[in-house]
């Protein structure tokens, strides 16, 4: 299980496999930075100050608590009981998909999103985004009032004003039939807005639509216009499929319909069933998806046309139908990566029918097609994937689109240019200088969650409702509808697009809600009758709205030009990919703290993108970790700090898009580096660039070293101690399951003082599956939403004082080049002999009866002794209060059964103690049993893959106990005895036993 | 200056009682202080008694004592979630849309039947935020409403009568016989065991499997 040499095969960092001094200072120091802080004069004439002042306060605070009020309703609405959570069924839209969710509202504000069990493209789960979003909802920097902008003068005004300009302007052009007006919307799936559209060409048959969306899959829907002659998409089924290929695609999690994917990806991992999944990706950056694989190539961008052809041409080889044109491979490849397509080629010829191959979105349409001709020569069709007709799927690309738009806008045809949504100015390709050619249209209108880059180019802003707070409907991946219903009435009015293109169509509209309830869409052609419609808002989900699977077959004249341009060159020269970003997408969420904060799943990185570079091309470039470097495309260029990441394919710079913000609000304003102005119409996903380094250095806040655990200093105390990540090849654990359990002997030690007795009725405990675990960071963010968990900010970041009680460790195996990746969520172990509790001297951290290792934050007095002394390093501590500037409207955002901590005091997980006492209350007040799997910490809940379990371990049926029993579980660190409630299920990788390591 | 050494200060013989004096005070003053904040800032000396002055003079003493309405006819909530809800002012026009429709006492709340406004009640039992009290859990085991609340039937001003203090919920919490009943009966105010409240309080405990946890998560979250 462990390395050669007495070397540990797992590593974080770079620095750590060096076993640099730097990373050992960090191991060693506890709390890092604290030095200096102690050391700084004006820090401790601050907190003398502070002394002086709560001595002060003591004698002006009265000793009762401030007056209450209870404000109870007038009259109470049918079902309403003060302070009890209901939840309510909508959805949200990120780029033309929709998730659907369950938000949790208290007393009439919405304090938590979870995903929806019953819509398709969640499961039950909800992404990081989407779980922030209740942040966004609650942002004091969103625009409240609408702005308007004449002469470089900007002044606020009111929705009257607004109406008083907007109605007779709309008038005008539908008098004028629309001339000169242009709408740019952001991709929309809404089959309400597509409706309205219909009235709107009939009303205004002058008026031009334009679509805008940074990240969209555009060359998917060309690859099967090229194979089909047909604009289809395509659904995949991983529960089904033995063998999958991704060149390129971030299927797990890039992907619209990724929490669905990462459910049915990791059923067939868990090595239960007899049958177990694998994975080939090939990608220039590593994606969660790449970190998943089995078998992952590092590869430039511009070589994956390539690699798929030579795997089309393996497939010939081994006897599968592949058109004559396609049967030879494009172009020669090195090594590795032949050796990668020729494994692949004969796994997915073996699992015919069982086989999947998918394109990314950053991919030609070539490749694109190319991978719908092999799925249809493999037989996918009908058992891993099907194809449903687009939507939208006859409009044009989205860079055609907006490229359009600027030639009229220059041309001086555009009158009134309509913005819905979306951040053109700041996103668009940086060839067309949109940002400038918006002033160009006489009247231009921005409606806007935040007063943006692209609201200050225009002359009206328009404050848009939040998706929490307005009606609208959207369609999943899949086709289903949901109907998305507001929780709370807008904060600050607001309106919606779909309001908007009313108003403009001129049809009479009382409410959105009217809007959306006359939208047939149920496939039935009409609208949804009374007792559809309440079902559809109760469910969340339109039954029968799904897209039917379509017949298509491939051209066969596609294959020619398809194989024609595979083999076009990757070219010299370093070559940037544009990435999305975990955390801010494309930047739309750059003012959320939540994600802000939330680390990079490969990287690490907080409240930063960089140029993300391997190792040996870093040397190549003369370019050091966190060196400021200069890119340079054309005359383009721009300067971005350097991160050096193990597994960035050779000559390719990574570049996360969405940072570098001027308008996105406080907290996103000026945070990381603009990457769009390398990025042009012609060559949106990757561009050749010339890399210079600078020289000057620049702070990454990564928290990839943070909380390591001193596994180093225990090996050299005499290699006591296991992995801490557990690995086995799935062929060895299906002829052996024992054998993790017999290699890991997990020897009882005597106890050094007596142990714990627990009395309670339940025993709680918990396991986290590694082999299910894609490192999604879902988990981190329903734990900050669901504990009130602080945000520290970039500083207090790179000293390593985050609060997130759960962490995802993200360990590197093998070469710096191509390393194999695992992820470990790491949170309190709840151990039993806890080591935190034996050195509080103040008893603020115990046990209860029932397991729970409880953290009284009354008692706490801030020693951090048991910080020092946790082995798992998952104790936060509060530096400061955090939450002493919260305004009012961040506040609601609160969950009212958690304590917001003060300064000075430790905290920790709780396994969701609020989530068990709620359930547990509810259950002995009816006088019946908690049923298993009715408890849910909020990790648990949300996970896409379902690695965290929960559950009751006196309950020897329980799954959590059964679990517990597995041959695949361990305990990390049995050796020190702590006897931790958690356990891991050891990881198994199912790699070919045909190539070796790709 | 003249030689020799200067004036010996010579301290009136009465000043010997200074020295004694200041032990005792140094002594005494302590522990004054102590006791002073120790009895001073205990709940019982800070909210027991505490019986604000309510927008509405609504008398519990009238309505639950001499009409006998339930407790639970306005605190719906009491048996199904934490909070036993103070009622919407619908609650109080059930009956008085029909009586003293012209009470001078009832301004308040006819104005706020008219336009939609809350009466803005003072909170009288009110426990620090990080503490989760749960009525349902209380109510459902059988904790009457007179055991934290006192004779509210009796009360003209709703007065607390108990230090709601994490000491005093313990005391129950570790030995909870004296102060259960039937779950039937919990808003009686003037029940009375049948035997020995502490036996009779056993009997019901073990029946109905009555565990009260003395963990801190379970009111600290």
């Amino acid at each position: 299980m462990s390395g050669e040499n007495g070397k540990r095969a797992h590593w974080r960092s770079l620095d750590e496999l060096a076993d640099t001094p730097e990373f050992r200072e960090l191991v060693s120091a506890e709390f890092p930075g604290l030095e200096e802080d102690i050391a700084d004069p004006a820090t401790r004439r601050e907190f003398v100050k502070i002394l002086g002042a709560s001595l002060g306060m003591v004698g002006l605070t009265s000793c009762r608590w401030p007056k209450e009020m209870i404000l109870p309703f007038a009259s109470q609405p049918a079902g309403r009981a003060p302070g009890v959570a209901v939840q309510y069924a909508t959805a949200m839209e990120l780029c033309g998909a929709t998730v659907g969710l369950l938000v949790t509202s208290y007393d009439g504000r919405p304090v938590k999103i979870e995903g929806n069990p019953l819509h398709p493209a969640s499961l039950g789960a909800a992404s990081a985004p989407a779980q922030a979003a209740v942040l966004e909802l609650y942002d004091p920097a969103r625009s409240r009032q609408p702005v308007r902008r004449e002469g470089g003068k900007e002044a606020r005004q009111s929705w009257e004003d607004f109406d008083a300009f907007a109605t007779p302007h709309f008038n005008g052009l539908r008098a004028s039939r629309g001339r000169g007006l242009a709408i740019l919307s952001e991709a929309s799936s809404s089959p309400t807005l597509a409706r309205l559209r219909v009235g709107l060409v009939e009303a205004l048959p002058e008026a031009r639509w334009y679509g805008w969306e940074p990240l969209s899959r555009d060359n998917e829907l060309e690859g099967a216009r090229l194979a089909f002659g047909r604009s289809v998409r395509g659904v995949p089924d991983l529960s089904r499929a033995r063998v999958i290929v991704s060149l390129d695609g971030d299927l797990l999690a890039g992907h619209p319909d990724a929490l669905r994917l990462a459910r049915e990806f990791a059923a067939t991992r868990r090595g239960d069933g007899g049958e177990m999944n694998r994975l080939f990706a090939a990608e220039p950056v590593p994606s969660v998806t790449g970190a998943a694989a089995d078998h992952r190539l590092a590869l430039a961008a511009g070589s994956i046309p390539a690699l798929a052809s030579s795997i089309a041409a393996g497939l010939a080889a081994h006897g599968v139908a592949v058109p004559e044109a396609l049967r030879k491979p494009a172009r020669a490849l090195d090594a590795r990566a032949e050796r990668f397509a020729a494994a692949a080629a004969a796994d997915l010829a073996v699992a015919r029918g069982r086989s999947l191959i998918v394109a990314g979105p950053r991919q030609p349409a070539e490749v694109h097609a190319l991978a719908w001709i092999l799925n249809e020569a493999l037989g996918a069709f009908g058992a891993t994937l099907r194809a449903v007709d687009d939507p939208d799927g006859d409009r044009e690309s989205h860079v055609q689109s907006v490229t359009g738009l600027a030639g009229r806008l220059r041309a001086g045809e555009v009158e009134t240019l309509l913005i819905l949504g979306g951040n053109a100015a700041y996103d668009a390709p940086a060839d067309l200088g949109l940002a400038d050619l918006i002033g160009r249209a006489r009247v231009s209108i921005h409606l806007s969650l935040h007063d943006n880059e692209t609201s200050r180019r225009c002359a009206w802003h328009v404050p848009r409702a939040h998706f929490l707070e307005s009606w609208g409907d959207a369609r999943a991946w899949d086709g289903t509808v949901s109907v998305q219903q507001p929780l709370i009435e807008a904060l600050y009015g607001g309106r919606t697009p779909l309001e908007l293109v009313a108003a403009l169509s001129g049809a009479r509209v009382e409410s959105a809600r009217d809007l959306v309830r006359a939208t047939p869409t149920d496939g039935s052609g009409s609208p949804l009758g009374e007792a559809g419609w309440r079902r559809a808002l109760h469910d969340g989900v339109v039954e029968g709205s799904g897209l039917p699977p379509v017949r298509v077959s491939v051209r066969a004249e596609a294959a020619g030009p398809v194989a024609a341009r595979l083999g076009v060159g990757a070219g010299r020269g370093t070559e940037a990919v544009f990435l999305a970003d975990a955390s801010v997408h494309d930047g739309r969420f750059a003012n959320n703290a939540w994600l802000q904060e939330l680390p990079d799943p490969i990287t690490r990185v907080t409240w930063d993108n960089a140029a993300l570079v391997g190792p040996a091309t870093a040397a190549e470039l003369g370019v050091r970790h966190g060196e400021m470097v200069a890119l340079t495309a054309g005359e383009r260029s721009i300067e971005i700090a350097a991160c050096v990441v193990p597994g960035v394919a050779e000559g390719v710079i990574g570049l996360p898009l969405g940072y570098g913000r001027r308008a996105a609000g406080p907290v996103g304003d000026g945070v990381g580096f603009d990457v769009y102005p390398l990025r042009v119409s012609e060559a949106p996903h990757a561009v050749k660039v010339d890399v210079r380094g600078l020289g000057r250095s620049y702070v990454l806040a990564s928290t990839q070293d943070h909380h390591a655990i001193d596994a180093i200093g225990m090996e050299e105390r005499g290699r006591r101690i296991g992995e801490l990540i557990v690995e086995a090849e799935w062929a060895e654990y299906r002829r052996d399951p024992d054998a993790i359990r017999r290699e890991r002997h997990e020897p009882k030690p005597l106890a050094l003082f007596g142990e714990l007795e627990y009395g309670g009725d339940h025993q709680w405990g918990m396991t986290i599956d590694l082999s299910a675990c894609i490192g999604c960071n879902a988990c981190a963010v329903a734990c900050q939403a669901e504990n009130n968990i602080p945000v520290v900010g970039k500083k207090q970041v790179a000293r390593g004082r985050e609060m997130h009680w759960i962490r995802v460790d993200r360990y590197f195996k093998g070469s710096p080049e191509a390393p194999a990746v695992a992820f470990q969520p790491v949170a309190c172990q709840h151990c039993e002999n806890a080591p935190c509790e034996s050195v509080c001297p103040v008893a603020a951290t115990v046990h209860s009866s029932e397991g729970l290792n409880s953290m009284v934050y009354n008692r706490c007095v801030g020693t951090r002794y048991c910080s020092n002394n946790c082995p798992y390093k998952v104790r936060r501590f509060n530096y400061f209060n955090y939450f002493k500037r919260t305004s009012q409207v961040e506040k609601m955002a609160f969950n009212p059964d958690v304590t917001v901590r003060a300064r000075g005091v430790m905290e920790k997980c709780t396994f969701c103690v609020q989530r068990i006492e709620s359930v547990k209350i509810a259950a002995k007040n009816e006088r019946r049993p908690i049923a298993d799997g009715a408890i849910v910490p909020a990790c648990a809940q949300t996970c896409p893959t379902e690695a965290i379990v929960f559950g009751d371990l006196r309950d020897p049926s329980s799954r959590v106990s059964q679990l517990h029993r597995h041959p695949r579980a361990y305990s990390l660190l049995a050796e020190l005895n702590v006897q931790p409630r958690n356990r891991y299920l050891a990881k198994l990788r199912n790699p070919s036993s045909g190539a070796e390591e790709a | 200056m003249t030689s020799g050494s200067p004036p010996r200060l010579l301290f009136p013989k009465w000043t010997n009682w200074i020295r004694p004096a200041l032990a005792a005070v140094f002594v005494i003053t302590p522990a004054y202080l102590v006791l002073l904040v120790w009895l001073g800032a205990s709940p019982q000396s800070t909210d027991v008694g505490y019986a604000p002055v309510q927008p509405v003079a609504y008398s519990h003493a009238l309505h639950a004592g001499e009409l006998g309405i339930d407790c639970r006819y306005c605190h719906t909530t009491v048996e199904t979630a934490a909070h036993a809800a103070v009622p919407p002012t619908q609650t109080c026009m059930n009956c008085h849309a029909k009586i003293r429709t012209e009470s001078p006492k009832l301004i308040a709340v006819r104005e706020s039947h008219a336009t939609g406004m809350p009466v803005p009640w003072v909170r009288v039992h009110d426990l620090p935020d990080y503490v989760h009290f749960n009525h349902s859990a209380h109510v459902k085991r059988g904790v009457g409403c007179v055991e934290c609340h006192g004779r509210v039937d009796k009360m003209e001003v709703v007065t607390q009568v108990e230090p709601l203090s994490m000491g005093w919920c313990l005391d129950c919490h570790r030995d909870p016989d004296a102060r259960l009943r039937p779950p039937d009966a919990v808003t009686t105010m003037d029940w009375v065991a049948p035997e020995d409240p502490e036996a009779y309080g056993k009997q019901l405990r073990v029946a109905r499997n009555i565990n009260p946890p003395t963990d801190c998560g379970a009111c600290h979250r």
